[in-house]
């Protein structure tokens, strides 16, 4: 670094400031929505409408939190949401690596065609399963229940494959070692490979925890009871105006800054791995 | 990658036997098979009913429950509400999966296609009340001869005016409107650069009482008339005041729908329901209206009427409680008491004097219902009218003789 | 159990047999990718076949559609939608003008603003690259839901953007509102308000030519500009990842050749990128044909039919208008679609013999590569082009 800063001639000062000034304005275009979002989730309905540019709410109230927390299934959404996401991440982070394992070190017969399998899977999009999926739930007997909306979601081809490209890159030999001191395979995978792959894994649970929280069509054809609705589904609904007439920004704008708190809460708390994808290759 | 072709297939044979073997092994759990049918054509037995709404906010949702609770002391059955976050799309997953709500508010556009593939059971006849309600209700929900389901209320629309407006711009009652004249010279005069005169939502639920007011409509007396001289005529007259900024759209001002345009003094009158009342007491109480009869044009008054019914399912083990729950909805006691909690109109006329002295301010609405034209409730009419409110969208700039020439078209090849 | 040693099994060991640990390496490997082999059979495959069935079948959505009463029909479903002439056909043409339009404005705009990004946050003497970073990927991770609520009141009549225009002087259009296609409006401006008959009489899948080149409504607009807003971080990260494996030496080179920026970009960066182009280009592209979230969400389709898209309309003739033959006759049709445009750029993205490229360098990207990225490996390596769920997922927004 220092030595490339040293080698800049001293015209590209001004390249460097219009830079920054470009970075900052883009970076602000960025998050101003989202500034706004929770300034007016904060605001009367009258004030959001007046002055929808500000970013400070004139009066101040939490009027909107108030009828969301006290007056309406919003903590039925959100504790559906909850429940959902910490299951099906937990199931993926067990099934995608165990599979994922199984792919990367496990010789069987087979192996190929589930991989190959896998491969295809991952080309359907999601949007074509929209029917079919309610059809084979319905068919199973467990549309409208918690198994409807998790069991679907609790695998997934992509957590396989990050997890199958961990697991070849780290040395067979921790596992040759196991193996002699006489470990069956799955006490292999579970106490000495696993806790090798926290990084991979942390990949799966951001995945998994952003996918399911935000998941959308699944559950609008998995469950239909008010009791089983999630956040997605309920916002949605209040978003297109089933639920209350009128605009009613502020009730809306404060469902959608709530949703978005866990995910921003999980983002913030593993921003190093997902950001430095491979910083630290160039620091080496 | 490179294994013979012949173990992917029997890998993808096992899968498929696998996913084959899941489904037949749970595949009875789906689809319960009816109840026993008894004598009358309805079923019966101990189950419990479950009513599914569609509800405009939490007064309709406590009145329903209130209701239901109240006949299930009665009765000894037990009986559930469920408030429907997306009606239509529960209904039909309900169907398919072949355990519908007992029963559920069901829209005239709906039946035609719920009665096709038999999800609905057909009760209309059998109602103790049956002589009671409008006969042009009971038309709303009668499909190829049959009278499907009780209509549990319905509305009209009106001219709703802002009296505050009103009196600003120096009209008095004198001046409500009963002519399309009458009507832009009032608009013109209530247009300022605040507000404008008029404003509905652009779509054939609304504009579509124009069409009527000129002789025309979408459909009269079961033939397609959509292209006709009267609907033409209708839409020209929409689109001239679009034209000259005295009508505007709801949408065009920034509203969700008229009440908001009224409430937010966007508009200074409003073409709405009766469902306006409840909306304008629980988020504009400052805001004081009027209700008029919407003006005469040139084929006389018009208006529409809206209505949804009590639907009731085939797959339904207890259609004989549900039969009963039905009757005791759309009692006299029963639908003055909702009409109270959230707005919408008896659906018997024995009701009718009653809510007229209850309500002497909304009479208008109620006697809209002697000339009233509803949507017409085919199979495949609701994407018709769909399509036809994406074209009056754009009215303003529009042709209305193509507009409707479309609808027509469409409109005919639904016609059988 | 046997006692012969297998010539490849030098090794000692200490319990069991060579055969027996292979054995149970099989019984193994088949139990640990059951659970994942069973769940996506069931609600992957099955559910695939069970569609394809009901496109060619006239089940009317009650009951089981393998019950006996429900009809092969052949293909009269996807007549319906591809030359029936009525309102189905009507409604999959404009879905599928409004759709294209959408795919055409969003696939290279968040491919460039992506690029763009990554070069400007990727430079090495750049300051808190960590904040901006953050700020660019952050609207990626939010959910589609709530970011189109957000974004309803943004571009509401009286909302953020309007009023930020009206300080400019601009009156801005009533954005989630207007039907009216851009294309004929920027016609409109010109004086030229109807089409050529050429154009206006003829046309395809019931939709008129001269209505195929509307371009995006207004309101189609606003979901384009949201689309390249959620997406544009997630690719930046792909393309950093892309960048940071290319390294400096040929670069540098390139700058002692006298080459300037914009030429050593064009010249030696972007062709190393190809990989990492390809699948930014495949995610977006199967992406933008899946909208559906934010359609569900914000406008049902409307203004005027113009934000109804192929996944929307298919969702809706299903489950709202009981046509569940056609609803899965368009989901079909739009997989075909997907898979033959995945193809079709695959072709045109091809290696060409005389590209010079460097070796990937997969080890580094595989231990160090934690984030987003790796699914980048998963999907774009092995996989060798087909999107990953989840990312496929983020751009459908």
């Amino acid at each position: 670094m220092n030595r490339t800063a040293r080698r800049l001639p001293r015209r590209t000062l001004a390249w460097q400031v219009a830079l920054y000034g470009l970075l900052i304005l883009l970076a602000l275009v960025y998050v101003y929505p989202f500034l706004v979002q929770l300034a007016t989730s904060l605001k009367t309905e009258a004030d959001a409408a007046a002055d929808p540019v500000s970013l400070v709410p004139n009066p101040l109230t939490w009027a909107a939190y108030g009828r969301l927390f006290l007056r309406s299934d919003f903590p039925v959404w959100f504790a559906n949401s909850a429940v959902v996401t910490v299951l099906v991440t937990t199931g993926r982070v067990f099934f995608d690596s165990l599979a994922g394992y199984a792919l990367a070190r496990l010789r069987f017969r087979g192996r190929g065609v589930v991989y190959a399998a896998l491969v295809a899977v991952m080309a359907v999009p999601t949007v074509v399963l929209l029917i079919p999926k309610f059809l084979v739930i319905n068919q199973l007997g467990i549309y409208d229940s918690y198994a409807g909306m998790v069991l679907p979601l609790l695998v997934d081809a992509a957590g396989v494959f990050i997890m199958k490209n961990f697991f070849e890159s780290i040395p067979a030999s921790v596992e040759e070692q196991a193996r002699i001191d006489g470990a069956g395979t799955f006490r292999i995978f579970w106490s000495v490979v696993l806790p090798m792959a926290r990084p991979a894994l942390v990949t799966i649970v951001i995945l998994s925890f952003q996918g399911s929280w935000n998941e959308l069509s699944h559950f609008i054809v998995a469950a239909q009871s008010p009791e089983l609705t999630t956040l997605t589904k309920g916002v949605a609904s209040l978003a297109s105006g089933q639920l209350s007439q009128g605009s009613q920004y502020p009730i809306k704008l404060a469902a959608a800054a709530i949703m978005t708190i866990p995910v921003a809460v999980v983002f913030f708390v593993f921003q190093r791995r997902i950001m430095n994808t491979s910083e630290g290759a160039v620091k080496e | 990658m490179t294994r013979p072709s012949s173990r992917k297939l029997v890998g993808a044979g096992a899968l498929l036997v696998a996913g084959a073997l899941a489904l037949t092994a749970c595949g009875g759990s789906g689809f319960d098979e009816p109840a026993e049918e008894e004598a009358g054509g309805l079923t019966s037995s101990d189950d419990a009913l479950s009513v599914l709404i569609g509800s405009s906010g939490d007064a309709e949702t406590d009145a329903v429950t209130d209701a239901v609770a109240a006949w299930s002391e009665e009765s000894g059955v037990t009986a559930e509400v469920q408030v429907a976050s997306d009606l239509p799309q529960q209904l039909s997953q309900g169907f398919a999966a072949g355990t519908p709500a007992d029963l559920f508010y069901l829209a005239p556009e709906a039946i035609a296609g719920y009665a096709d593939n038999g999800s609905l059971q057909p009760y209309g006849d059998l109602l103790a009340n049956k002589d009671d309600f409008y006969p042009s209700l009971v038309e709303n929900f009668t499909v190829d001869g049959t009278f499907y389901c009780a209509p549990k209320d319905f509305s009209t629309l009106g001219l709703v005016i802002n009296t505050q407006l009103w009196a600003d711009a120096g009209l008095t009652d004198a001046d409500i409107p009963t002519t399309w004249d009458e009507l832009a010279t009032v608009a013109k005069t209530l247009t300022t650069d605040d507000q404008v005169g008029l404003s509905f939502g652009a779509e054939y639920q609304r504009v579509g009482a124009f069409m009527a007011q000129a002789g025309g409509g979408l459909v009269v007396d079961g033939e397609p008339v959509a292209d006709s001289e009267g609907s033409v005529e209708g839409l020209d007259y929409v689109q001239t005041h679009l034209k000259d900024g005295t009508f505007a759209y709801s949408s065009d001002l920034g509203a969700g729908w008229g009440g908001e345009a009224l409430g937010k003094e966007l508009a200074a009158m409003v073409v709405e329901g009766n469902w306006i009342t409840g909306a304008m007491s629980a988020d504009f109480p400052d805001v004081e209206y009027t209700v008029a009869q919407l003006p005469a044009g040139p084929a006389g008054q018009g208006t529409l009427q809206f209505t949804n019914c009590w639907g009731m399912a085939a797959d339904s083990p207890n259609q004989e409680a549900a039969l009963d729950l039905v009757e005791y909805l759309t009692s006299t006691e029963q639908q003055l008491a909702f009409s109270e909690a959230f707005g919408p109109m008896p659906s018997i006329q024995s009701a009718a004097a009653d809510w007229m002295s209850a309500n002497p301010d909304l009479g208008a609405f109620l006697d809209g219902a002697a000339y009233a034209q509803f949507p017409p409730n085919w199979a495949g009419a609701a994407d018709v009218i769909t399509d036809l409110n994406a074209q009056l969208e754009s009215l303003e700039t529009g042709n209305p003789q193509e507009i409707l020439e479309t609808a027509q078209s469409n409109l005919e090849a639904i016609a059988e | 159990m046997s006692v012969l040693a297998s010539p490849r099994d030098a090794m000692p060991r200490r319990a069991g047999s060579p055969r027996g640990i292979r054995h149970g390496e099989a019984l193994a490997g088949w139990l640990f990718t059951l659970p994942v082999l069973l769940i996506l059979g069931v609600f992957l495959l099955v559910p695939v076949l069970m569609a394809l069935w009901v496109s060619f079948s006239d089940w009317s959505g009650r009951g089981s559609p393998l019950s006996s009463g429900v009809g092969f029909v052949g293909l009269d479903n996807y007549a319906a939608v591809t030359t029936g002439g009525g309102l189905a056909e009507r409604d999959f043409g404009i879905a599928m003008r409004n759709n294209a339009w959408y795919v055409l404005l969003v696939v290279p705009l968040q491919t460039g603003l992506a690029l763009f990004l990554a070069v400007l946050v990727n430079r090495a003497v750049l300051r808190g690259r960590g904040v901006f970073r953050t700020a660019f990927y952050f609207p990626s991770v939010t959910s589609s839901v709530a970011i189109t609520v957000l974004w309803l009141f943004l571009f509401s009549t009286s909302g953020v953007v309007n009023a930020i225009l009206a300080r400019v002087g601009i009156a801005g259009p009533n954005w989630f509102n207007d039907p009216s296609g851009v294309l004929h409006n920027l016609l409109g401006a010109l004086g030229v308000r109807s089409g050529p008959e050429a154009l206006t009489q003829h046309g395809f899948l019931g939709v008129s030519w001269w209505d195929w080149l509307a371009g995006p409504s207004v309101a189609m607009s606003a979901f384009v500009v949201m689309a390249i807003f959620t997406t544009s971080g997630t690719f930046m990260l792909l393309f950093i990842a892309g960048l940071q494996n290319i390294g400096p030496d040929i670069d540098e080179a390139a700058m002692m050749d006298g080459a300037n920026a914009w030429q050593r970009f064009w010249r030696i960066t972007l062709p190393q990128l190809r990989p990492t182009l390809f699948t930014v280009l495949t995610l977006g592209l199967i992406g933008c044909w899946q909208v559906f979230d934010q359609i569900y969400t914000g406008t049902q389709g409307g203004p005027g039919k113009t934000t109804l898209t192929p996944a929307y309309l298919s969702y809706r003739s299903a489950f709202l208008s009981q046509d569940w033959g056609q609803g899965a006759a368009i989901a079909f049709i739009l997989f075909v679609i997907i898979v033959l445009l995945t193809i079709l750029q695959r072709w045109i993205l091809r290696e060409r013999p005389d590209v010079r490229r460097r070796p990937r360098r997969g080890p580094r990207k595989l231990t160090g590569g934690n984030g987003p990225g790796v699914v980048e490996a998963g999907a774009g390596g092995p996989a060798g082009g087909p999107a990953s769920e989840p990312s496929a997922k983020e751009d459908a927004r």
